[in-house]
Formats: structure tokens, sequence, C-alpha cells
């Protein structure tokens, strides 16, 4: 072909390079060319228009959208006028530098010396407007423009500031929001956000921040070079538009009657309709007030919280995970039956401990032990030694473990907040890599009560027993309900419910499993502590060995109505106490407070009266954050 | 291969002097954005530039010592390597403005698509030379191009757009001097040109033109641009049906031209969907930039400002208002042009324009002259990259081409690309020190 025998020995076409060179210089006489246009023919145009006069755009911030609860009455979190005020430090003449911070100092409430900090001497010059305070009033701003004379400098724009209308147990879900960071920015650089940005942190807050943020709209003014403005007229205005609001699956009654029960103890409620994986309220203690990370000092109020031992931050309920202790054993009770590995009717003796390998395990019962149960009974009496001994010798560790990942422990629900954990299941091969010991007899016998290396998040726990309660499907337990638009009110989309696990387990055992459970309550270890009335009550204890002597982590995982003819009706509640409190016992307790309070329509204080509880429960008044 | 005693001397000082004066007037102007209208120095990336430089002239040395045979024979070691460091920076890299493109410990990082560059140069070249003969002249221009795209795709899943550009003229200079045929090479060069303009056109139709075109619109909306897509698919069978039957001439050039546009609608179907508004945004706001004046045409205003207020002469440096009012953004790295061209006027920018020129020329009289076709392939990828990277940035600093983060090779900040270009200045050198070897 006739490009290549032209070409001769020499490697390189001599003209396909002189086309090269001549494309080269071409584009470098058109760059030439045009950058002598720029700054010759058009220099004195473009050199004025660098010593007067720039666009410059400001932001207008769109309204963050309204969170709601379900019951859409008031919102949760809204948004209140709000103003920050900017100092242009070039506009504030030498000499009167010292009175006008003075009387900014007094007009703002701020040490004189916090307002001059923020303008040190070396920006005195700049024309760009300088922070001076956020989350100003209304009124304070008035005062300052009906004096702007004696302000040169001085100038105020709004700032919508987000408000929680409610905090202590709510925070955990709601989140809070705050300026984006670097690190947030480079990875949502892509969607658009940009410096300045504000961003949800935690909870609902980030997990739809994408739906809550709308888009913020732009106002144009003329500026000359050092910043100030050279006229107001010709602005031009682009709306912004405003994000969504969001309505939960979160009640508000319910909410706060569990965060009522649980009361000024570290752990954790859930409480979710099985029939869609409605979370109806999720309380973690201790929770922190948002608002206070929004005003001054904001950032002293988030160390301390930072600094807490407690945690305040997490959100025990879903960001936590604890040994399930006895709640385990509705699992291993549907995998007995299930299997029938071991007749439901075989008895095993308990007389309080038994000696396996080379140490002696003590059913919780010590004297004088349970006797001899039947599977129903060890349920009800929560016998150590039973599941221990079928555990062990009937059902095994590989189906022990089978079942548990079949009712989601050790994997993490996929609910709508961020920072949920897997939990853990632990198993042969995992020992063997990261202990590199076999598995023993005696770790079966561990995790067939729940112990061990085995943990689990309350809401894992929760959606074990709503798997329970519906014949063997879990929903994806959800907060966000509906969104809504901003303006009309109008319901956008809704949360379908979504199964996350189908078991294949005959229906017939999950129906044999909740008769059990039912008798736990009215038969054995809860019968005395939930004496409500107001519902018949399903559920399982728990009693988790945290290695200290005297106090234990209390689990009640529990459902009612026990036999409810609408599914729609159910409601499961777990109640997780940690054993850093002094032990009370509470879940049982706080699990008895929530039903009767829930299905009887009374508070918290109403309940605890209506149950005769007044000599252990507190009034609702004298609990702090 | 030791250097020979009078090496020095075999350095040709055309390529290496205005790389080095380049060089020296990008810390002189990274000093220059480091400081504000007070005179305060604010910023010490001028000090980290000194050390990327001296670090970059010592690889550069490097390159040169060893025979360039040896590159050759490693070309392909260094080009699956490249590639998977590509792929490990795409799983575990650092997410840096929405690019997951770093990798490194600490503060330190490189970023691998940098010197993929350099790689996917010795590859392709190593290939061209040693398919030269290859009577299969269209798979020979196929097997080219997937070398090229490769790296290029992996580069823009990152997603990082601009640095993924550059093959496209790496591969169309070496593919141009490797002898592929020019219907093949002009084939690729229009089909990047259409499919970038198919891809903005419905956003240049809404939001930069005054009337939106009726006509323009079917190569957009769906209807009627699906009807154009599938006409044209129908023009290029029969085309190419008439061509085999026939033998005629034209039937080749009709379907040429058929298949060019509907590939072209095509990617830019396909980039329409990968793309976000404000990414196509940045690409055509040069066009218009009051029409985005606080984003993307805000730093496009600006930066045209700078320039020409510099007038003649310049501003002087460090007296430049707009860069030490800050009203440049990315002094230092995407807008170092500008900087320059408002403190040193017309003077500087022409001294930097003939300084490029004069390595660019350079490179093009030594290609034209070797021996051997595999050094004067490297010569022309490396030609075309830093011809490319020239082009981009300083037309994006003057306002005539599109906003992609392409830094200006020598001048701007940044360790990894000016290593890069340090590496192909150091391969130029290598082979012209031994232009007589095959």
């Amino acid at each position: 072909m006739s490009d290549l025998n032209k070409t001769g020995d020499q490697p390189v076409d001599p003209r396909r390079a002189t086309i090269l060179l001549a494309l080269i210089g071409a584009v470098f006489a058109v760059y030439a060319f045009h950058l002598f246009d720029l700054q010759i023919r058009r220099g004195v145009e473009y050199r004025a228009m660098a010593s007067t006069i720039a666009r410059q755009t400001t932001t207008i911030p769109a309204q963050r959208g309204e969170i709601f609860d379900r019951n859409v009455s008031s919102p949760l979190v809204l948004n209140i006028d709000s103003f920050a005020v900017d100092l242009v430090p070039a506009e504030l003449p030498a000499a009167l530098r010292d009175t006008v911070f003075q009387k900014l100092a007094v007009v703002l409430g701020q040490p004189v010396d916090e307002l001059r900090s923020k303008v040190p001497p070396a920006y005195y010059h700049l024309y760009q407007p300088i922070e001076l305070a956020q989350a100003v009033e209304y009124g304070t701003v008035t005062t300052l423009a009906e004096r702007a004379d004696e302000f040169p400098g001085v100038a105020w724009r709004a700032e919508p500031k987000r408000s929680y209308a409610v905090s202590g147990s709510f925070s955990h879900i709601l989140g809070y929001v705050g300026d984006i960071t670097r690190e947030e920015l480079k990875v949502l650089y892509n969607k658009g956000y940009k410096t300045g940005d504000l961003v949800g942190k935690a909870g609902v807050e980030k997990q739809y921040d994408a739906l809550l943020r709308g888009k913020d709209g732009r106002e144009y003014s003329v500026v000359d070079v050092r910043g100030r403005a050279v006229t107001r007229s010709n602005r031009a205005v682009d709306q912004p538009v405003m994000g969504s609001n969001l309505v939960l699956s979160i009640d508000r009654r319910m909410q706060e009657l569990a965060e009522d029960a649980l009361g000024e103890r570290l752990g954790s409620v859930v409480v979710l309709k099985p029939a869609t994986g409605e979370v109806l309220a999720l309380v973690s203690y201790p929770s922190y007030d948002p608002n206070l990370f929004i005003g001054t000092g904001g950032n002293n109020v988030y160390a301390a919280l930072l600094n807490d031992g407690r945690n305040p931050l997490i959100n025990r309920a879903i960001q936590s995970s604890y040994p399930p202790a006895s709640t385990f054993k509705a699992i291993m009770t549907t995998a007995i039956l299930e299997e029938e590995s071991v007749s439901p009717d075989k008895e095993v003796l308990c007389e309080g401990q038994i000696s396996y390998g080379e140490r002696v395990w003590r059913c919780w019962n010590v004297h004088p032990g349970h006797g001899k149960v039947d599977l129903e009974e060890a349920l009800e009496q929560s016998c150590d030694i039973y599941f221990w001994v079928v555990g062990r010798d009937n059902l095994g560790i590989e189906r022990i473990v089978a079942y548990a990942s079949e009712f989601g422990f050790g994997t993490a629900s996929g609910i709508d907040l961020p920072g949920e954990v897997d939990g853990f299941i632990p198993t042969p091969q995992w020992k063997e890599r990261r202990f590199h010991e076999k598995w023993l007899a005696g770790d079966t016998m561990n995790v067939s009560i729940g112990q061990g290396f085995t943990l689990a998040t309350p809401l894992q726990v929760a959606n074990s027993y709503a798997m329970i309660v519906n014949d063997g499907v879990i929903y994806r337990p959800h907060v966000l309900k509906e969104v809504r638009d901003a303006s009309t009110g109008a319901v956008v989309s809704r949360v379908e419910p979504e199964a996350i696990a189908r078991s294949r387990t005959d229906p017939a055992v999950y129906a044999e499993v909740r008769g059990a459970l039912r008798g736990v309550i009215t038969e054995g270890t809860a019968r005395y502590a939930i004496n409500t009335k107001a519902v018949e009550v399903a559920g399982k204890t728990g009693t988790a060995e945290v290695g200290l002597p005297d106090r234990w982590h209390s689990w009640l995982a529990s459902w009612a109505p026990y036999d409810a003819e609408n599914p729609e009706d159910v409601i499961v509640v777990v109640v997780m106490v940690e054993a850093s409190n002094p032990w009370e016992w509470w879940a049982t307790y706080a699990t008895n407070i929530i039903h009767q309070g829930w299905f009887a329509g009374q508070s918290y204080d109403e309940a605890v009266a209506a149950l005769g509880m007044g000599w252990i429960a507190k009034p609702s008044a004298s609990r702090v954050e | 291969m030791a250097i020979s005693g009078r090496s020095l001397a075999d350095i040709d000082w055309w390529i290496l002097a205005p790389a080095i004066f380049l060089m020296g007037a990008g810390v002189l102007f990274i000093y220059s954005s480091g400081v504000t209208s007070e005179g305060l120095v604010v910023s010490n990336e001028w000090l980290k530039q000194l050390v990327w430089v001296a670090t970059g002239l010592v690889l550069l040395a490097a390159v040169v010592v060893v025979d360039w045979k040896r590159w050759r024979d490693l070309a392909p070691w260094f080009y699956g390597a490249s590639l998977a460091a590509l792929v490990y920076t795409r799983l575990f890299g650092r997410v840096v403005n929405g690019a997951r493109s770093w990798i490194g410990v600490g503060d330190i990082g490189v970023q691998p698509s940098e010197f993929t560059k350099i790689a996917a140069i010795l590859m392709l070249a190593k290939y061209l030379a040693d398919s030269r003969h290859d009577p299969d002249r269209f798979g020979r221009f196929v097997k080219a191009f997937a070398l090229a795209a490769i790296p290029m795709a992996f580069i823009l899943a990152q997603p990082d757009f601009g640095t993924s550009l550059v093959f496209l003229p790496i591969f169309l200079v070496m593919a141009w001097i490797g002898g592929i045929e020019t219907r093949y090479v002009a084939f690729v060069g229009l089909l990047a040109v259409l499919t970038l303009g198919f891809a903005v056109l419905p956003l240049y139709e809404t939001v930069i033109a005054d009337a939106p075109s009726v006509w323009l619109s079917v190569f957009y909306e769906p209807p009627r641009s699906w009807l154009l897509i599938g006409g044209l698919a129908g023009v290029f069978a029969l085309a190419t049906l008439g061509f085999l039957i026939g033998r005629r001439r034209y039937y080749y050039w009709i379907a040429y031209s058929a298949l060019l546009l509907v590939a072209s609608l095509m990617t830019a179907l396909v980039g329409r969907m990968v793309l976000k508004e404000y990414q196509v945004m940045r690409l055509i706001v040069f066009l218009d930039p009051s029409v985005d004046p606080r984003g993307s045409g805000w730093n496009i205003l600006q930066s045209i400002t700078a320039i020409g207020s510099g007038g003649f002469g310049g501003r002087g440096f460090l007296q430049g208002t707009q860069s030490h009012y800050r009203y440049l953004p990315q002094q230092s790295t995407d807008f170092i042009f500008s900087i320059l061209s408002e403190e040193w006027g017309l003077v500087g920018g022409i001294v930097v324009f003939s300084l490029f020129f004069l390595l660019l020329a350079r490179c093009v009289v030594l290609l034209r002259n070797l021996k051997s076709a595999y050094a004067a392939y490297v010569v022309a990828g490396v030609s075309g990259m830093i011809f490319f990277h020239f082009i981009i940035n300083v037309g994006m600093a003057m306002g005539i081409m599109p906003i992609t983060g392409i830094p200006l090779f020598f001048l701007s900040y940044g360790g990894s690309s000016l290593w890069t270009a340090l590496i192909g200045v150091g391969l130029a050198l290598a082979v012209s020190a031994r232009r007589f070897d095959l």
C-alpha cells in the first residue's frame, strides 16, 4: 500500500513528520495570536475589568426537608429563621476598629476577644466577608440594621438553622447536620456537593441527605475587584429548590414511652411491626441533644460527647452487639423442632450442674436445679443444661450456625440508618483461623445458650422474633415511611415491605415455638415480672454473662398480642439493658411497662401506676439526659 | 550499560534546556500563587515543587543512563504492571475530587494514571515497530488502538475523564508517525471529536444556544435520534454490500462515513448516560462562561481577565491582582498559565510558547532522522503527550478549550505529572544520545 512503500529504509515517512511539525506550528501560531488578541488588542478592556468589575454570586441556601413521625403531626426536625453576621474587614476604618468591636460584642452577646480572634490583623485589608457569628436571632439583626451607621463593614445574611424539636432518644434516629468535611467532599464531589455545604452526619439526616438537601439557588451581583458591590440593580436570581419532607415510621408516643421505660440505664429498646418491618421506636441511652452542636461553643459540646466514656454518640440498638444469651434459645427451639434431631418429649435431667471437659457447667438455677425437663419446660424455665446437652449431642454446631444465619444473625439487617454492625456467629473454621485452636464441644455448648463468641444487635434479636411471629419471614426494618413534597405535601414515594429472609421451616414449628414463648410469660421465668393485663405477651428473657460477679446484660425479647387476628397489630419489643447498670433485671420490667402503655393507651407514668410498679420505677420527670 | 565520558555532550540541550527553563518559571509562579495580597506567603508548594524537580531530574538521568533498548525489552512488563496498578487504584485507591485515582501512604501519594502514559507509549511503540511489515494493515491498526484504549478505559472508570483523554492524542500521533493508514487515524480522530460534540449537544442547545435548532435535535431526541441511527446503520449495511459486490471506491467512503456517524452517536449516547450534567457543563462552559458564572464559568472568566489584564509586559512578578486577591482558582495547578500571563504579560506568554515549541519541534526533527522505528515512535508518543497537555491546559486558561483538569507539564504544581514529563523528556534524550542504534 502506498503509505508504506515510499518510506524506504527510513522508519518514519518524512512527509508525515513534516505534516506533524506543521500542525504543531499552526497550533502555536493560533495560540500566540489569541494571546496577543487577549492581552494587547483587548488588554485595556480586561485591565479595566480586573480593576473595577467582576460578577459575583451568592448562594441562596435551599430549605432542607423537615422530618415527621408517622402521624405527621408536628415536625421532629424543622428549620427556623436564623442569621449569620459577617464583617468585611477592609470596610471597617482602623480608627473605629476598637469601638465597633466593643459595640458588636454587646449586641451579639459574645466576648470581645472571641470576636477579635476571628479577624486577626492579617485580615484587616481583606474585602472578603468573614463570619463573626452564626445562629443570630432576628431581633439582633434588626438592632444592627437600625444602627447600621455605627457598624461599618458589618453585614448579615439569612441562614436557615436546623432545629431539632425533640431530642433525647430521637437524636439517634434523626442524627444531625454539620459542615461538609474535606474527606466527605472527596467522596461526594461527583454528586454535586461543594465546599461549605451542610451535610447530614448521622442518622436519617445522613442516610437521606440527598432527599433532604434540595438544590441551592443563586443570586448574581456585580462587584469590583476588591469585592465591593457595585450595583444591586441587575440582580439575577435562580430560585432554590426545597428538599423533600420525610415521614418516619417512628411513632412519637411509642418512642417516648420506650425512652421513659428504659430510663437512665445504658441500653436500648427496639420496637417494630413484624408484618412490615416498620420501626416504631428505636431508643438508645445515653443520647445527646444535637441542638447544642449548632450554637456557639458547639465544638466543645461535641468534643465532650466524644470523650464521654458511656459513648452517647453510639446508637446501641444497631451499632453495638452483645451476646444474645437466653433469647437465643427460641432459635435453638425452632431448630430442634424442625430438625427433629431429638423428640420434644425427651427429658433431660437438670441437677443444677454438669461436668464436661475440664470444667463444671452450672445452670442459672444451681439449687436445686430444674429436675427433669422436656423442650417446652426447658424454654419456659430457660434451663441451660437442657440446651447444652441437646445442642452438643443432638443438634451440632453446623446446624446451629445455619439456623442462626437464617434468623438474621451475623449479617447487618440493612436498616436505613448508617453505621449498623453485623454482629457475629462463631464457626469452627473461624476459630481455627483466628486462634489456631480446634473447635471443642464446649464451644458448641456456649453457642447453644447464646454465650461465647456470639454477638447480636438488639435489632437483630428483634428481627429473629419477627421471624417467629411471621412464620418464617423477616421484613427489612426501616425508619422511613414516606417521602413527601415539601410545598404540596403530596406523597412522592412510599417504602414498601421487603423480605430479607424467608425460611423453609414448617409453619407448625413456629406455632409451637410461639406457644412455648407464651409459656415463658404465663408459666416460666417472666411469670411474675410481666403482669400486664392490657395484652397477652409472649417472649423470652435473657441474662448474659459478661465476667462480672453480680451484674449481667439483661434482655427481654417479646411480642404482643400473642395471638393477634390482624398481623398489623403485632409489635415486637426488644429491651436490652447493659451490665454496666446496677442489676435490676430491668429489661423485663421495661417490657412490661411498654406493652401496658401501648395497648392500654397510657403514658409511662400511667402505665407504671396501673401496673403497681411505683415502688421500683422512677417517675419520668426525674430523668436527665 | 554505563554512559561514556563524553555523554554530557551527547545530551540534546535543545530538548533539555527548554524543559529546565519552564520548570524554573513554574517554581517562580507556584511561589507567586502562594502569596496573598498582603504579601504573606501562605503556601510552601513551591518548596515541594523544588523537591519534585530535583527528584524528577534524577529520574530523567536514570532513564538517560540506561540503554533505551532495555526499556523496549521491558515495555510489556511496564504496561502490565501499570494496568495492575490502575486496577488496584480503582479498588483501593484514595478518592480525590471524586475520582479514585491516588495510591500512597500518608501524605505521599502518586497517581498511577500519570505513569501509565509512559508505559502505554513504550508498549505502543514496541508493537508498532514490531508490526511494521505486517501485511494485515487493518489488524495492526485495531491492535494498536486496543493497546491505547485499555488503559484509557481503566482511567475513565476512576472516573478521571481528563487524564484518560490524553491517550487519544498519544495514539493518534504515534499511529500517524508509525505509518498507520491515514483513513484509520482520521477515523479515530473524527470519532473522538464527533462523540464529544454529540455528547454535549443537548446541553449546549438548552444552555448556551440562543434558539435551539429543530434540525440538530435529530441527533439526540429519542424517537428521531433512533431513527437516524437506524437509518445510518442501514446505509452502512447497504454501502458495505455495494462495495463487496460492486467494488466501487465511493461505496467504501459512504460506508466509512455512515459507520463513523453511527459509532459516534452511539458512544455519545453512552457518554450522556455516564456523564452528569455538571460534568458536561464543564466541557462546554468555555463557549459562553456567563451561563455558569458561579461554577466553572467563574474560573474561566477570572482566568481570561487575569491573562487579558497582563498586557504586553505584565503587571510584574507578584503584582497581579487577580491572583493575589484570590480570584483565580487552582492557581498553582490548572491555572498556572493565567498567573504567569498576568504578571509577565505577552512577553512571558510568548517565551513559554517558544520554549514548548522548541522542545516539540526538536523532538519531531529528531524522530524524523532516527534509524530505529521503535525510538522514533517513542519520541512521537512523548511529543503527542506534551503537545496535548499544552493545547488543553493553555487553551482552557485562554477560554478556548474545555475544562478537563489537565495540568500544564513542567509548570503546574504536582509531582506525578512533573515526573511523567521528565521521564518522557528522558526517553527523548536517551534515544537522541544513541540515535544511530537500531
